[in-house]
């Protein structure tokens, strides 16, 4: 499958989007519905805006920012364009998933260290 | 790597399991490093809630065994796709050398690679968003107007 130009203009990230360009992707519901939407065959975006009470307009920014992440491929079928999920997209925001816990419990070790300074001087 | 989603965490922590312990119990103590408002009824069957903005964790407890172990489930009710109880996070809290090994492990989460798995995408993506925002430890937007 050829993959689609990259014609991201003033953007400076040729390779992935960062995990966090993808978690801002995600932080909105209709977003993650458009996602849920086009995850198994691409869609025309009016199709897509159809099941939603915004305007098409609206649903263009969604597109235009979930295309920006990565999270969608833009296909073109004649006049029309078709946008369908791009799951490997998702891989750097897993990683990120993945450090959740690690994460917290490296604050709460922090937490625990700092509220008990003498926690460390064990009584012999 | 395991069919069901299941992660797994571990952290020595400086001080002893007693210590250690209400910080998984206690809303004030959770909040120093999990959420910002928390309300937790830490008896089999009570409350675990923890927000952070807009994200919310809502679950019960399902054992406390203090100082040793405490286990609650995980669900993102906000989101609609992870009900609360859909996930499980067990806490194993075992002395080491004066301080505490604490042990997690988050299980029921979706798999890994399930594109085609419809419930499990929205699950997954639900949970992505939750995570970032309750990792990134934000505050919302401290704007009144």
């Amino acid at each position: 499958m050829p993959e689609p130009a990259e014609k991201a203009a003033s953007d400076t990230t040729p390779e992935a989007p960062s995990a966090d360009a993808v978690f801002k992707a995600l932080a909105d519901p209709h977003r993650r519905q458009i996602l849920h939407l086009v995850q198994l065959s691409a869609l025309p975006a009016g199709q897509i805006a159809a099941q939603f009470e915004m305007t098409q307009q609206a649903v263009s920014l969604h597109l235009a920012v979930l295309k920006k992440a990565g999270l969608l491929t833009e296909f073109r079928d004649g006049t029309r364009r078709l946008y369908q999920l791009r799951p490997e997209a998702l891989r750097p925001a897993r990683a990120v998933l993945d450090e959740f816990w690690p994460d917290a419990l490296a604050r709460l070790k922090q937490a625990v260290e700092t509220d008990h300074p003498t926690g460390g001087d064990p009584r012999p | 790597m395991t069919a069901t989603g299941e992660l797994a965490a571990s952290v020595h922590i400086d001080a002893p399991p007693e210590t250690v312990f209400p910080y998984f119990t206690d809303a004030e103590l959770m909040v120093r490093w999990l959420g910002t408002t928390a309300t937790l009824d830490p008896v089999p069957g009570g409350v675990f809630a923890v927000d952070v903005g807009d994200s919310a964790a809502r679950g019960t407890y399902v054992s406390v065994d203090p100082v040793r172990s405490v286990v609650f489930t995980w669900g993102m009710p906000g989101s609609g796709t992870l009900p609360p109880g859909g996930t499980t996070v067990e806490v194993t809290l075992t002395p080491v050398d004066g301080g505490t090994l604490v042990t997690l492990i988050h299980r029921g989460l979706p798999p890994e690679h399930h594109p085609s798995h419809e419930e499990g995408w929205r699950t997954f993506l639900s949970k992505l968003t939750s995570a970032a925002a309750i990792t990134s430890g934000k505050p919302a937007a401290t704007n009144p107007g």
